[in-house]
């Protein structure tokens, strides 16, 4: 219960009215950069990409060294091997690809004489039915909230993706859920968003909070378990922000050492206007 | 089951060799019960002591006592810390009754030096890892918003570690902190903290004595590795009504007791309640006046003598907290417990009680939005039967031994929300099970010097039905299911609790002791998170979680010095733990069923000296406690199987503790603290992922929080004494010279330049002033 640990943790916060944050410098180890992969193969056409980088030290820039010249490939359920080309360096695509529901997928990428493999099967279609707004009561008063509705198939086993976008603006808090608790049901997930204050603006007013008359977008990927327990974990544990009391990787399903995923998912989007 | 049955062979081997001991002279028994003279409150360890012989006995939980000696004239002395000293002379023919009053302690106007009794830590009890707190020495302590805890003072003691700052929390001789058995007048409790960990559960008011064990555990003991906390409750006066009670800045309480019957039964009633939700009320910004946040505790007791040889207590806790956001989310939990004790004494040299205990935990969590509404529920409730005989057989002999039974019932979580929900009623499988246990232990003086408590606790706990449980891969994926019935036994874990320790006392002021237990532990806390929330999770043992094991070895040195003013006290223990449970990375453990396949099991060790040195009399009192210790894990999955350092483990943990009685209105006090950041994971580097930056994690923790340090001030004020009534303001200053203590580290983006990434440090409590103000009457 994610929600739980955050909405505690602002309690504590707002009790100790005293408390106070502070940037500090922290003397952190460097370590061996190791090869970043994010694999991608949707239902829609020309959306197969592998990104591939590397890890960089924290003191370093956010700009993380792209990966040319790997060899990378995805192979469908018959055999067929389509190999990506590197259209930017460290963006490898192909035009001629779209995956199908219920079809497994392997990724195989070589760089300097190693190799990764990973495969995932992509998730039959769930219908994206609606999206809209909702208020609800939050910290900072009533808060206007993105909400998906869909209904879940029965049999437990489904996982969900979103993504949303204010004005155009990419919203980096990451939206995971399983149908552990709503399996079958007519599911309306709301996208809290448990803000850093970095995200605020000068006036510390927040950047992506919901106003009328906004344009908000929302994603939505059916995506198999194993990228659910992925999502999960790397939000759970490696996004730097939270009270786990164990960080960690992500439980990655890319086999011989690289960071990173290789996803086969549907993806379906609305956009609207916000009232 | 041949070992239960070799088990028992052992334990009647012990008894006849005892007995056969004791009954080699014709002797004769003093017995009866030690209790302070104005409030009629029964002492709890208090001393007898025969002049001139070097015997001596302690009065035990209620008061009791017996003696035997061979005919002839003896004077005894009765103490008890803060009260008068009280010398006895007997002519001994035959077995007499002996009930001692102690007077309160007269100090001195004209010289306030405290005149506690200059007594010393018993060198020659076989007794170690043990240390004992009396309220009035808490009274003075500064603490955080002028609550005094027993929870945060036991914290100031070697080998004994907070969980962080302000937390009630602890750590003992590296144990985690489910690892503490918690015990409220005998009743295990499971959440002992208020406020997410800021507060505990015990209202200083109600409490009498407070008993650490961090090693050395009696075997009357059981079910967690690391330490035993018995916490004791006043049984009410039972001579005068008396009424006291405080106000604080964030909480007041009052506290009734009385006699219900004069010196025969008396009555006690404390309650708590914190006021921060007044002044969130307050507040005219909708942002905070809506939200709610308090807790409120009450304790109850009711004592009756019923003749000579029997007396019955009933006493219970009841405690809330109710944390909320608007209507969006509510958080309600805490703990009762209630405890039915019999004393019956058999005869005078046989002492019994038979204690029905019930204890329970529960939270609720409501969250209702726009879109959606579920409820969850969650429980564990204990039936708790005990039955113990003391059996004092000589002066230099006795033993204890008695049987315990304890029915568990959990309810790890039951979803329930309304038909436009999203989410589906779901309960997750109750699980039973039964603890059990049988034990018995001989206290014996084998010559003036040498001291020898030996004995074992035989655990048998017994997973019951109804309930499904799981046959797991490797990976923790579910190969197999096997479905029991109600009241079928799953699985019995039994284990043999060994407890050996021993003393010899090298001089009249110094003495070493050696002792060696072995703890089992079937009732394990889940939780992953670095603040103690009231979610955290009790699971019992199963088919494939097994019993968490300690053994701990330890030897330590004691000296009292400068007669008795100082007592020094050094000890090292190294103790190694199986069974111990970690998190598989990315586990779900609140909704799912098989908590198993979320688990991981590996191994501890853990090691360490303490030192201790104690100026109990004087205008200045106080301690000096130093830590030097070690904690590691090694779990199968984690760290590439390596060991690592355990999240508390702190290699160099100081307190000091002092206090100054500056004249008859001024109590000063100060206390200084500094210990060794945690040991915690942070990140090795950065990497770029759906756009935009995660962390990457090289080693389980691997590195250190900052060092921790903070100084506490005290002072306080005794304002004017009438001879009803008496009161006092006491101020604190916690953290009085604003040490910016990291409570989380977090990383982000920085907000100046977001091509970089910063540490972040959030630091709660700085400069905290309080006032409160406390009456008697």
């Amino acid at each position: 219960m994610r929600i739980i640990q955050n909405i505690s943790f602002l309690l504590i916060l707002l009790v100790t009215a005293a408390s106070c944050r502070k940037v500090i410098d922290i003397d952190l180890n460097s370590a061996d950069p190791k090869y970043v992969i994010e694999g991608i193969i949707t239902n829609q056409q020309d959306s197969c990409k592998v990104l591939i980088s590397k890890t960089v030290n924290f003191s370093d820039d956010n700009n993380v060294p792209s990966v040319s010249g790997a060899t990378v490939t995805v192979t469908d359920e018959a055999g067929t091997v389509t190999t990506l080309q590197e259209t930017n360096p460290g963006t490898y695509r192909t035009a001629s690809f779209q995956a199908q529901q219920g079809k497994t997928y392997k990724l195989s990428v070589k760089i300097e004489g190693e190799e990764f493999t990973a495969s995932s099967t992509m998730p039959l279609l769930v219908s994206y039915d609606s999206l809209y707004v909702t208020e609800t009561q939050l910290f900072d008063g009533k808060e206007k909230v993105a909400t998906v509705q869909f209904k879940d198939p029965p049999g437990k086993g489904n996982a969900y993706r979103y993504v949303q976008y204010l004005n155009g603006k990419r919203e980096k808090t990451i939206f995971v859920e399983n149908d552990e608790l709503t399996d079958g049901r007519t599911i309306n997930t709301e996208l809290l968003i448990f803000d850093d204050d970095d995200e605020e603006d000068e006036n510390g007013e927040k950047k992506n909070k919901i106003r009328s008359g906004d344009t908000l977008r929302v994603d939505m990927m059916c995506i198999e378990y194993p990228m659910f327990t992925y999502w999960f974990s790397l939000l759970n544990a490696s996004t730097g922000e939270n009270q786990n009391a164990t960080p960690a990787n992500p439980v990655t399903n890319i086999r011989g050492g690289a960071l990173g995923y290789f996803s086969a998912h549907t993806y379906q989007t609305k956009t609207i206007k916000v009232p | 089951m041949s070992n239960t049955v070799k088990t028992w062979l052992f334990f009647l081997l012990l008894l006849g060799v005892t007995v056969q001991q004791a009954t080699a002279q014709t002797r004769y028994t003093i017995s009866g019960s030690v209790r302070s003279k104005k409030s009629g409150e029964s002492l709890i360890g208090a001393s007898i002591t025969v002049q001139g012989k070097g015997a001596g006995v302690t009065s035990n939980d209620y008061g009791f006592y017996s003696i035997s000696l061979p005919a002839g004239k003896y004077t005894l002395l009765a103490s008890a810390v803060g009260l008068e000293p009280q010398t006895i002379e007997l002519q001994l023919d035959k077995n007499i009754t002996l009930n001692i009053l102690l007077e309160e302690e007269i100090k001195e106007l004209e010289d306030v030096t405290v005149t506690s009794s200059a007594k010393g830590r018993s060198l020659s009890s076989p007794q170690m890892g043990a240390e004992r707190l009396t309220i009035n020495e808490t009274k003075t302590i500064p603490v955080l918003f002028g609550e005094r805890d027993v929870l945060k003072t036991i914290q100031l003691l070697p080998g004994i570690k907070s969980a962080g700052d302000g937390n009630s929390g602890f750590f003992v001789r590296g144990g985690a902190a489910d690892q503490n058995l918690i015990l409220l007048d005998e009743a295990p409790v499971y959440n002992a903290s208020h406020l997410l960990g800021f507060f505990s559960t015990f209202n200083s008011d109600a409490i009498k004595d407070v008993m650490i064990y961090k090693g050395g555990m009696p075997a009357q003991y059981g079910g967690r590795l690391s330490s035993v906390l018995d916490i004791k409750m006043n049984d009410g006066n039972n001579q005068d009504y008396a009424v006291s009670g405080g106000i604080g800045a964030i909480s007041a309480k009052l506290n009734v007791e009385g006699p219900i019957q004069k010196d025969k039964s008396s009555f006690l009633v404390s309650g708590r309640r914190t006021y921060v939700d007044a002044f969130l009320k307050l507040s005219s910004d909708s942002t905070i006046n809506n939200n709610s946040l308090y807790f409120y505790d009450l304790n109850a007791k009711l004592n009756y003598q019923l003749g000579k040889k029997d007396r019955l207590f009933l006493s219970g806790y009841f405690g809330r907290d109710q944390l909320g956001v608007g209507e969006t989310f509510k958080l309600n939990w805490g703990n009762a417990t209630g405890t039915l004790r019999w004393n019956h004494i058999f005869s005078d040299k046989l002492f019994s009680n038979t204690s029905l205990i019930y204890s329970n935990y529960d939270y609720k969590i409501t969250i209702k939005s726009a879109a959606n509404d579920f409820k969850v529920f969650s429980q564990i409730k204990d039936w708790n039967l005990k039955q113990e005989f003391q059996w004092f057989l000589s002066s230099r002999n006795n033993i204890r031994f008695g049987v315990n039974a304890i029915h568990h019932t959990m309810r790890p979580g039951e979803i329930s929300s309304s038909d436009s929900s999203s989410f589906n009623d779901k309960a997750l499988q109750k699980r039973y099970s039964l603890e059990n246990a049988v034990y018995a232990a001989n206290n014996w003086k084998l010559s003036d010097n040498f001291n020898l408590s030996y004995g074992a606790r035989l655990s048998a706990f017994s997973i019951l039905g109804q309930g499904d449980f799981y046959t797991l891969d490797t990976d923790g994926k579910v190969i197999d299911t096997t479905s029991y019935k109600k009241g079928e036994v799953v699985k019995t874990y039994v284990n043999i609790e060994p407890r050996v320790s021993a003393s010899y006392t090298l001089n009249n002021s110094s003495s070493v002791k050696a002792s060696y237990v072995r703890n089992v532990q079937n009732l394990h806390l889940i939780s992953n998170s670095t603040t103690s929330t009231p979610t955290d999770k009790w699971i019992a043992s199963t088919n494939i979680i097994k019993p968490e094991i300690s053994d701990q070895v330890s030897v330590g040195y004691y000296k009292n010095l400068a007669g008795n003013k100082y007592e020094l006290t050094v000890e090292a223990y190294y103790k190694t733990m199986q069974n111990q449970i970690d998190y598989r990375d990315g586990a779900d453990v609140f909704s799912n069923d098989v908590i198993e396949s979320q688990l991981l099991f590996g191994k501890g060790r853990a090691y360490g000296i303490e030192w201790l040195m104690k100026k109990k009399v004087g205008r200045l009192s106080g301690w000096v406690s130093y830590t030097l210790s070690k904690t590691e894990r090694k779990i199968n999955g984690i760290n590439n199987n390596e060991w690592y350092n355990a999240r508390q483990d702190r290699t160099h943990d100081i307190a000091i503790v002092a206090t100054y009685q500056l004249n008859k209105k001024w109590t000063l006090s100060a206390n200084w603290i500094f210990y060794t950041g945690d040991a915690v994971s942070f990140p090795s580097g950065k990497y770029r992922l759906d756009d935009r930056m995660v962390y990457y994690y090289t080693e389980r923790n691997g590195y250190r929080m900052p060092n921790y340090h903070r100084l506490d001030l005290g002072a306080v004020l005794q304002l004017k004494k009438k001879k009803k009534f008496s009161s006092e303001l006491a101020f604190s200053l916690y953290n009085a010279y604003g040490r910016e203590n990291a409570y989380i580290i977090e990383f982000r983006n920085s907000k100046d330049n977001p091509n970089k990434t910063e540490a972040v440090r959030t630091a709660l409590f700085k400069f905290i002033p309080s006032v409160s103000y406390n009456f008697k009457f």
